[in-house]
């Protein structure tokens, strides 16, 4: 009886190894490491949408590591993220100084692959790709709709802080505008944060205050107080990185989508074709990535079917570069 | 840009509404501040009543239920702050910024385990019912709209004036932090009313709370109160724990803040940011100089 007993437990502890043994994972790895918090329904969450659908489809095993905007964890972080990971995706350009040091993550874990997405480095190893978003391009479209639903004048935009990434979204979003209607006074708010939907709502009640009637939001959480502000003087706004009109489908006309998870998605998945170590990759309109939604079809539309075309229109002249948006970064063809 | 775009009516509104947060956490802290008790810990009783406002509200479908519920919070934080201080003798910094860092976690963690959503609560069913807002017609071309909390912040106001300055239980409460053996003398508990102080700073951080989820926002969101609870601590300094004279200082803060923010144009962003703290700075400067001088004076006169 004891034995058998003791052949029990030595089995009941057997089996999960073997188990484990026999379920080889077929996909590596991948971590996420976010500047800020989960839950913005907007950049992070795009990011995590990603590897959740890495893991539903594939099985792959996935973390999220949270910095929460402290910007002693960011370099921390990598180095946890890099010990149990093959993929470490650092997204947010908070990283830059984390992953520019000489003796970086990149040097100490050279098997491991990186991605760094929404900021790019100057120069840096094979086991790195920086992976940017042509956001000044669905900017212009989003700026272009503001510019024809404001019946003030003027449109604004709350952004997350004073760097070349939300720059980038302000330049292409008031190029559109002024493209529009050249008249247009195009304004703007930094809220200096991307965790305070309080803060958000100050900002965009000063300008919808200031006369703007439509508020474009490029800050992450914070956006979320500026729906809430829109709400409250019953105003538009354009959403940012998801498809976010179900916050507010009466208020929330469009979303200037940018696919972060599906960039990951892609890499991941399909490391041959899209993993090019070493360099850039401009993330853009031509290839999808970069989108303009306007939620589902039951929501209702502010934006006429009319509009709707002239955007397609223009869509189509940015990819063939009839157009070209303006943009911070200085893009090295 | 000219100074209308700067200071008009919705930069006022502005100031009124964001202020409230700190007038009704200030409110709190000075009463255990009157006790003689500094609670750095307000931060934290906040984010516990937005949370608590916010769960109450959605489950119950009434907005006084979560008023309830944070007061509820605010006041189980307090006696905790009570027991701890008064009873154990524990040093009230440490407590204070344990309370702080713990209401972030536990409330995160409620949020990532009961509920299952990170960053804030958006329930998926149900709504989050949130305080009513009074209209108040227009002011050159702005709709004044208000919270119902900010009126009642200010009643709240006018009666700890007079609790503290015109009842017994505001110079009993004062007596225990200033002369608790002199409040013996006269047969009274300093003990009791240090309970009291902290019991009431809870209530007030959870209504403060509350605005927060219900009024200025409608949701929660983690680490909501964002370190407005530290501006709260430096109003009831300032304001030398008088309730009116933090409700200045409220005002003052919130002015330079929104007032900075519509200052962007003309200066970089990343400054108008500074301004609030750069007040704060002033104003101390200018405390000091004041105590100074009066110091002087009384030297002058013995």
């Amino acid at each position: 009886m004891r034995k058998f007993l003791v052949l029990l437990l030595v089995l009941s502890l057997a089996c999960p190894l073997l188990a484990a043994q026999a379920e080889q994972p077929k996909t590596p790895s991948v971590c996420i490491v976010v500047a800020g918090g989960l839950g913005d329904r907007s950049f992070y969450d795009s990011a995590n949408e990603g590897i959740t659908r890495l893991a539903e489809e594939f099985g792959t095993v996935t973390g999220v590591i949270e910095c929460k905007e402290d910007g002693s964890l960011y370099e921390s972080s990598l180095f946890d993220a890099a010990e149990q990971y093959d993929y470490v995706a650092a997204v947010g350009w908070q990283f830059i100084d984390a992953l520019k040091k000489d003796d970086s993550v990149l040097s100490l874990f050279p098997d491991t692959r990186f991605l760094f997405i929404d900021n790019a480095l100057e120069d840096f190893p094979e086991n790195l790709m920086c992976i940017t978003y042509a956001q000044n391009e669905g900017s212009f479209l989003a700026g272009y709709i503001a510019a024809s639903l404001s019946q003030s004048g003027a449109v604004g935009v709350v952004g997350g802080d004073d760097n070349d990434t939300i720059n980038d979204f302000i330049v292409g979003y008031e190029a559109g505008a002024k493209y529009c209607s050249p008249e247009i006074r195009v304004e703007r708010q930094y809220a200096n944060t991307y965790e305070d939907p309080a803060k958000g709502k100050e900002c965009a009640l000063a300008l919808y205050n200031g006369g703007c009637d439509i508020v474009f939001a490029v800050a992450g959480k914070t956006g979320e107080g500026v729906f809430e502000a829109a709400r409250e003087v019953d105003k538009l706004a354009i959403g940012v990185d998801g498809d976010q009109k179900y916050i507010d489908p009466d208020r929330i006309v469009c979303s200037m989508i940018k696919r972060v998870g599906q960039s990951i998605y892609d890499v991941v998945s399909n490391p041959d074709e899209y993993f090019r170590g070493g360099t850039v990759w401009n993330a853009n309109m031509e290839t999808g990535y970069i989108d303009l939604g306007y939620g589902s079809e039951d929501d209702p539309q502010q934006v006429s079917n009319q509009l709707k075309e002239t955007i397609e229109a223009l869509k189509q002249q940015i990819i063939s570069e009839e157009i070209v948006v303006p943009s911070v970064f200085a893009v090295a063809e | 840009m000219d100074l209308s775009s700067i200071f008009n009516v919705g930069t006022l509104l502005n100031t009124f509404n964001t202020a409230t947060i700190v007038i009704l956490a200030g409110l709190g802290c000075l009463m255990s501040e009157q006790a003689g008790m500094m609670c750095i810990g307000i931060d934290g009783m906040m984010t516990a009543g937005a949370f608590a406002a916010a769960v109450g509200s959605w489950y119950s479908g009434s907005w006084l239920v979560g008023v309830l519920c944070a007061v509820l919070v605010g006041l189980l934080f307090g006696c905790f702050y009570g027991v701890m201080v008064v009873r154990y003798h524990s040093d009230e910094f440490i407590i204070g910024v344990a309370f702080n860092i713990f209401a972030v976690a536990l409330t995160t963690f409620i949020l990532r385990t009961v509920f299952l959503q990170s960053g804030s609560f958006h329930p998926a069913t149900g709504e989050i019912k949130t305080l009513p807002y009074l209209s108040l017609g227009a002011l050159g071309g702005t709709n004044i709209n208000i919270s119902l909390m900010v009126p009642v912040s200010w009643v709240l106001i006018a009666l700890l004036q007079i609790f503290l300055y015109r009842t017994p239980y505001g110079i009993w409460l004062h007596a225990s932090g200033e002369h608790p053996d002199s409040l013996r003398s006269v047969g009274r508990s300093p003990e009791k009313m240090k309970y009291l102080g902290s019991v009431l700073c809870g209530l007030f951080c959870g209504l403060s709370g509350a605005y927060l989820s219900l009024g200025y926002l409608s949701t929660f969101t983690e680490n909501m109160s964002a370190e407005r609870g530290y501006v709260a601590v430096a109003c009831v300094i300032f304001g030398r724990s008088n309730p009116v004279l933090v409700f200045l200082a409220a005002l003052l803060f919130g002015f330079i803040d929104a007032a900075g923010m519509r200052m962007q144009g003309l200066v970089d962003p990343t400054l108008t940011a500074a301004f609030p703290y750069v007040g704060t700075i002033l104003m101390m400067v200018f405390l000091a100089l004041r105590n100074q001088r009066k110091l002087k004076a009384k030297a002058g006169h013995s």
